[in-house]
Parts: C-alpha cells; structure tokens; sequence
C-alpha cells in the first residue's frame, strides 16, 4: 500500500515535470551493488528496466497478498472440512509457497526472471485450476446436483481461483523482470499493462461473484455486505476502460478506485471479525465461530487483485509515456 | 439462573424479562386488574402472542395472560431432554377414543410463546385448495377466507420470523423470496433427497422459523440439535423472541403464570373479563373483549368451563361445535438404518421435506395430503421410540442404541379428517387450580387409516431406495391439534366467523388452531400466525368502522 501511494506520488510529479531521475532515488533502491544508490543519471534504458522492475515487484506483492489470503482461508475452511482428502492440504503447501516466492520477489530488485519463483507461480496456477475441478466435483456429486443449496454450502468454486489468480500475477511479474530496459513491456508477447489490467478485472469481477454467493446465502442480513458486490465490478469496469484507451481522467479515477479496493479488503476483515462476534458465544467462542462466521481471510483477495490493478496502471502509464 | 420461573412470575413490577440479555429486563406496561383493557388474551403461542403483539402496535390496550412460566431461552434450556420437559403442558388429562392422543409433548406448550417455544420450526402455506376443501377436493369443510388473503399473510409472518427456505418453492402458486436462506442439510435430510429422487418426486430445504443468519441480538442456529427441547441461543424465531417483545415494546403486557379459568359474561350476555389465578390467588381482569387463544383443548375447555345460566353448554356454543372436530394431524414414521454414520440429531430435525402428496391429487385412494420429512430424534426420544413403538427391550434394545448414530427416518404430518365424534370435553375432576379437566376422545376414521397406509407404503419404498436397511414402521403417532372452535360462514355450522369472532357473544374471540375447519398436510403454526394477523387487521378495521363495542 505504501509503495503504491509513493509510485503514486512519483508520477504525479511526473506530470508536473519534475526530474525523474530524483524521484528515481526514492522508488528503486538498489539491490546487490548493480546500480548506484544515489545515482542520479540512470540512462534511459536502465531507467526503463527499474520501471519494469518496480513493477514486477508490485505483481509480487499483489501475488503475495492473495497467497496469504488463500492461505488462511484454506487453512481454516479445510481444517473446518477435517482434510477429509489429503488432497486438502495442497492449496496450503502450494500457497504457503506463493506466499514464500511473493515476498522474496517484492524484496528482489534484480531484472531478471527467477525460476524457482517462476515453477511456483506456474504451480499456483495449476492448483487453482485442478482445486476448481476438485470443488466442481464436490458439488456436483452431492445429492441435489449443481443447486443452489450445493453452492451456497458445498465446496466454494470461486475460491481456488483466487490461487490460480495469484500464480498468473506472479507469472506475469516475472515476465515483466525479463523485459529488460524494453520500454513497452510486454508479458507472453502482450502488453504488460494492459494483460494485468485484464486479469485483474477478471478477478475482481470473480471474487466479487464469490462475495455475492455468499453474502446471498446470509440474505444480505446487513446492508455492508453489498459493498463488495458493488464496488469491485465498479473497479473491474474502470480498468477495463483504462484498456481500451481512456484518458488521463479515467486512469486516474481508476487508481482512486483501486486504492478503495485495497482499503475495502482490509476493512472487510474487521466487518468479517464483526459478524464473527455475532453468532453463539461471540470472540469468546472463537474456536467455533471463526469456522462458522464469516471467512476473517477471504476480503484481502480484492486488496491483492486491486494491487494488481495499480500495477497495471503504472505499467500502462510507463508504457505511453515511453 | 436469577429464579425458579415456574414458580414466581417474572412479568411484574413493570418489567419483562429480556428473553436475549442475560439477567436484564426490559419495561412493561402494566394495568390494573379493574381497568377494563381493550383486549385481554388467553394464551401467547402462535394465536395469541401473535395478536397480542399485533393489536398493541395498533394502539390497543392488550393483556395476555399465560398459564406457564417466563423463559430465558440462554439461561433456562438445557441440552438435557428431562429437564426440558418443563415446556410442555402435563397437567392432568383423560384421553380415550379408539386412539386415544398422546398428549404432553409435541402437542402442548406450557410456557410463554406457548408451544413455539419447543415447535419443530417447520413454516409450511397451505395449499390453496385445501381453504376450500369441500368445494375443491370433496371432503371436510371450507374456510371462509380466500387462500389470495391468505398468501399476504403468510408473507407477512415469514418476514417477521425470517423464515428461512429454498430459493423456489417446488410446489403451489408462487411466493416471495424467503427472507432468509435454506439451512445445509444434514445427512438425514439427504437420505430424505436420495428417496425422493429415486422415487421421481419433488423435495426441498424445508422452511424453518430458525434464523441462517444474525438477526438483531439472535444468533444464527448452531446445529446444536435441541430444538423440540428447546432452542438456548434464540435461533428459533418462538413467539417468545418475535412477537412477545415486540408486543411488550408496543405497550401489551404479559402476565406469566397466570392460568385462566373462567370467562365471565355479563347480563346482557357480553364477556367482561377473565378470572385468573396467580400467585395462590384468584384474580380477575376486566375487559371489554376476551380472546381464547389456548389451542385446540385448553380452548374449548375455557369456553365450556365458563357456562352460565344464560349460556347453559358453555360459551360460543350455539352451534354445539364447541370442543368437536378436533383434528389431529397424523405423525407416522418409517426408520431404518444406514451402513454409514447418518447423526440424525445434527441440526434442526427435519431439514428436508416432500409436500408431494399434498399436492398430488392422482394415485390416492383417500382424501386430504401428506408431506413427509426427515427426522432427528434426540436419544431419550429415540431409546422410548425403541422400546414402545419398535417394542425392543433389555439386550436387544442395547444393541439397536448403539446403531443410533446409523439411524434414519423419515415421518409425515398427515391431514386428519374433521369429525364431530373426536371432541373435547368436561370430565368431572379437577385440576391443581380446581377446575374441571378436559377428556380428549379421539378415533381414526377409514380416511385417515387409508392415507397413513399409503404413506407408510411410499415412505418404505423411498427409504429402502435411499440405501437404508432394516426398515421398521411407527404405526401410532400424531402431531398437533386442531379444530375444536371451527371458523364458518354460518352461525349453525361454525363456532367464529372469518374475523375469529363468535357468532354469539360479539366481544368474545377465538384465535389459534381450534379455529380451523380443516388441517391439511402440513405443520399449522405458519397458518395459526397469519390467521393472528389478520384478525388483528379486521379488528383494526371493525373498531374504525364502529362495530366493536370499547
């Protein structure tokens, strides 16, 4: 959020015609003695890898954010479900691995893809789409077939793609690291921003459809839980115009808007730990209600797609700039 | 536990309890026994908690009296089966008949919120034909309301009990989205679905009056399983946590043990109030309309035990249908046993239901309907289900207990015809307040032994295909009592009009389910509730247009 809030600021002064290269200072320290710490005369090329590197590092941490929250929702939401199948346990193995390859990514400033952080973003990938299958299966096999009453309490579809969203965050952020100082970057011959814009709308607009089953099944009891089914469509709809090429204003209500999301996911996490207070017994009852409540991991998803997305701003932004 | 509710009241003094904070009370209104109130109410079940709440929010002056204690669900329920007995109506009774009633459990409440304080929740519409039954279907009477009025009502108490169902409705016209959404079913429920399915017939989540979500200061259901002994953390939606505070907020008040045994009437022949008895005394309450709301015997035993000179065969009684027709609703079961784990006892007992035959008229050889639903018999209920009904004993009982988490059953509420034969009325003994005790007679006629024929046929078919084996039938249960005070479009035929008014004595009211002139296949208290509001809704009405004396 911090880093996001201080690319934000650069730009800004950007745009007022401020060097760019004291601004530099501030937003690519250095890693491992390749570049001057206080460098003030990056040539453009070097300028244009930190760019790509700066960015590649936001997708780390936007990976990072939904890996942690998969971790803790399918830790907790399995463990609810006794590991049943040993399969259970493979979205905590593999997101605790995310999580791993995601900070050791946003702490890594080097312009070069890494390929053990590249197998475990391909690996979260692969997971969040045979974890789909797997829930596929769970509720279609159960008496009743594919209805609401399995959707609402059978095993969520939604949710293994949260996973699956992670891994191509981090794919595509380390095809970015591979651009080099390439001033248009792109991911698997595609515009970089552009392609993470995408995948971010789409998951915004997914897990918003999740947080609608959901909130669905407890009845909209409380008039916040249309927030989540509002505002992240609101958000997908104005990356997805920010793609097809809209002007200054709209990028910059979409960065606003991101910044929302990212904020609104943390908050869900206090309005989650609220409706856990409102079953049986209350905090005081944790080990229960925690299972039962309101899933406490489950809104930081939209802060790591919202993430995602001002990534993608930037990269968009470094792109027509360039 | 602040005190013993069963034997100090704890409405007085200007206070309530406050059924969802511990040890807190809330404010009540409180008149005077020689205050003549608009409207006193015997009973605060369904009927009468219902309207006493209703006709308060209208600006009514409204006492309601009930012979049982004041609960705290959180602090006086206990997951013990024994203890939780208290809620049921056990006073003394004679029953007999060819099949004499099994009264004091299912069948009876003795508390404030009445028997929707251990109901099974089950928040069932009628089908529309059955409000017309003999003009439709050919059987029993009709009622003098139109199932369209009806069907508001209804959507008015699903709403204020956040009634939680399927997203659609399989069977009947349609109806508003319920308010909240249907419960995860259990394995009993999916036994339910897997028979219902290899049978070829319709099933769904059953709509229950527990909340799936939070609702004010009451938690969502727990699964704790205890409902029919009552629910402690207040997520069954009883007349207790809905409709009473809501009446007291509104001005009403509640008066706990407090057991009426006379309606007093006036010269003119016009009820004046009701002799009460609380606290080792008597007492009486002057009012300028009286409403019986004790279901379907404490009813006509009050309107019987209250005869004069003037009215020689008890009140209401014109007609000589005070006490007749009393409508049981059939209660048979079919049970087997699964190979694997099935815990029956998880969650609200019948989480699954079919109401097909309810609404199938082809492939009947008896008139009225069924619907059938899965069950969760707690392990007290279920060792004495054993024993009597299964008529297991010593080892072998032992042996079919220790198969209780394999267990799964499957039971019917079936519609019971009207006849004037089974009846309630006055035996000569008295009771601990020395009132004259009811005799309950009751005898199944040919109708009713052939639908539970074929329901026990079909529930075995359907039971077997969901993959259970040693397969045993409950021939002789029944569940919830109707009729006894019957609505009419006649003063010859019936005991109350359609506005729960008695066709003789204009101030005196009947609201609850002896008011029905036919049962149907399914659970009553939804029907009891809205039939509530509607009274309350033409009381409204005749009071503006000046045809209520006050």
């Amino acid at each position: 959020m911090l880093d996001a809030m201080r690319s934000d600021h650069a730009r800004k002064q950007r745009a007022h015609g401020i060097a760019r290269a004291g601004v530099r200072e501030e937003r690519s320290a250095p890693a491992q003695g390749r570049w001057s710490p206080t460098s003030r005369s990056l040539s453009g090329p070097d300028r244009q890898k930190a760019d790509n590197v700066l960015a590649a590092r936001q997708l780390n941490r936007a990976a990072g954010t939904l890996a942690a929250s998969v971790l803790a929702d399918s830790a907790v939401e399995h463990y609810r479900g006794s590991f049943k199948n040993k399969a259970m346990l493979t979205p905590i193995v593999v997101a605790g691995l995310t999580l791993a390859m995601s900070l050791h990514g946003t702490a890594d400033k080097r312009p070069v893809a890494h390929n053990a952080r590249d197998t475990s973003y391909l690996l979260a990938a692969g997971t969040g789409l045979l974890g789909t299958g797997f829930h596929i299966y769970n509720v279609t096999k159960k008496v009743g077939g594919f209805s609401w009453q399995n959707l609402f309490y059978g095993a969520p579809l939604g949710a293994p793609m949260a996973i699956l969203l992670s891994g191509l965050l981090g794919f595509c952020s380390e095809r970015l690291r591979a651009n080099g100082p390439r001033r248009r970057p792109r991911v698997l011959s595609l515009p970089a921003g552009k392609t993470v814009a995408t995948v971010a709308a789409l998951g915004l607009l997914g897990t918003s459809g999740e947080a609608g089953l959901l909130h669905f099944r407890g009845a909209f009891h409380n008039p916040l839980m249309a927030i989540p089914v509002t505002l992240p469509p609101i958000g997908a709809g104005l990356l997805g115009a920010t793609v097809a090429g809209s002007g200054e204003c709209a990028h910059r209500a979409t960065r606003w808007w991101m910044r929302l999301l990212v904020a609104m996911g943390f908050a869900g996490v206090g309005l989650h730990a609220y409706g856990i207070s409102r079953n049986m017994g209350g905090w005081r009852n944790w080990s229960q209600n925690i299972l039962d409540g309101p899933p406490l991991p489950a809104p930081p998803s939209f802060a790591g797609l919202a993430l995602a997305g001002l990534a993608a701003l930037e990269l968009m932004r470094e792109a027509s700039d360039g | 536990m602040s005190d013993d509710p069963r034997h100090s009241p704890r409405a007085r003094n200007g206070r309530a309890p406050d059924v969802f904070r511990p040890g807190r009370w809330v404010s009540m209104q409180q008149y005077a026994d020689n205050e003549a109130v608009d409207f006193v109410i015997v009973g605060t079940g369904a009927g009468g908690g219902t309207l006493a709440c209703k006709l308060a929010e209208y600006g009514f002056s409204v006492v309601a009296l009930d012979a049982g204690p004041y609960f705290r669900p959180l602090e006086d329920f206990a997951s013990d089966e024994s203890e939780q007995t208290k809620l049921y109506w056990t006073d003394d009774r004679i029953v007999d008949g060819d099949n004499p009633l099994q009264l004091g459990s299912n069948n009876s409440g003795k508390a404030v919120g009445g028997s929707t304080v251990h109901f099974a929740m089950v928040s069932l519409r009628f089908r529309p034909e059955w409000f017309k039954a003999r003009t439709k279907l050919g059987y029993g009477a009709d009622w003098p309301i139109d199932w369209r009025e009806m069907w508001a009502y209804y959507t008015e108490v699903e709403q204020a009990l956040k009634i939680s169902g399927p997203i659609n409705y399989p069977w009947g016209p349609p109806r508003p989205r319920y308010p909240y959404r249907a419960h995860p079913l259990n394995a009993a429920a999916r036994a339910l679905a897997r028979g219902c399915e290899a049978m070829g017939i319709a099933w769904t989540e059953t709509p229950l009056a527990t909340l799936s979500a939070p609702r004010g200061l009451a938690h969502p259901c727990v699964y704790r399983g205890f409902c029919v002994a009552g629910c402690s953390t207040n997520a069954k939606q009883s007349a207790l946590v809905t409709w009473i505070p809501r009446a007291l907020s509104a001005g009403a008040e509640i008066r706990d043990l407090a057991m009426v045994g006379r309606i007093e009437t006036d010269e003119n022949g016009l009820a004046v109030g009701v002799h009460y008895h609380r606290q080792d005394k008597w007492h009486f309450q002057k009012a300028r309309n009286v409403v019986v709301a004790g279901y379907a015997i404490e009813t006509p035993r009050l309107l019987l035990n209250s005869a004069t000179d003037k009215f020689p065969d008890g009140l209401a009684n014109s007609s000589g249908l005070v006490g007749k027709n009393l409508m049981a609703q059939a209660n048979q079961a079919v049970w087997g046993v699964m190979e694997e784990e099935v815990r029956s006892y998880k969650g609200p007992p019948s989480l699954a239901i079919t109401e097909h035959w309810n609404y199938a008229d082809e492939g009947k050889d008896f008139f009225g309907g069924y619907c059938y639903m899965s069950q969760g018999p707690l392990p007290q209920l279920w060792a004495k289900t054993q024993a009597s009904a299964h008529g297991l004993w010593g080892a072998r009982l032992v042996e079919e207990m220790k198969r209780y988490n394999h267990a799964v059953g499957l039971k019917i509420v079936g519609e019971m015809l009207p006849q004037e034969k089974n009846r309630v009325t006055l035996d000569d003994e008295v009771d601990q307040y020395g009132i004259r005790i009811p005799r309950v007679t009751y005898s199944w006629c040919d109708n009713d032994k052939r639908l539970i024929d074929h329901s026990i046929g079909f529930m075995s078919r359907a039971l077997t295909a969901a993959g259970a084996k040693d397969i045993w039938i409950q021939h002789d249960d029944t569940c919830h009592l109707n009729g006894t005070a019957r609505m009419g479009s006649r003063p010859d035929n019936s005991v109350v009009n359609a506005d729960c008014r008695s066709w003789d004595i204009p101030n005196l009211w009947v609201c609850d389910g002896s008011v029905f002139p036919t049962v149907g296949g399914a659970n009553p208290s939804l029907t009891i509730q809205a039939i509530a509001c509607r009274t309350a809704d033409r009381i409204r009405s005749l009071a503006r247009l000046g045809e209520i004396r006050f």
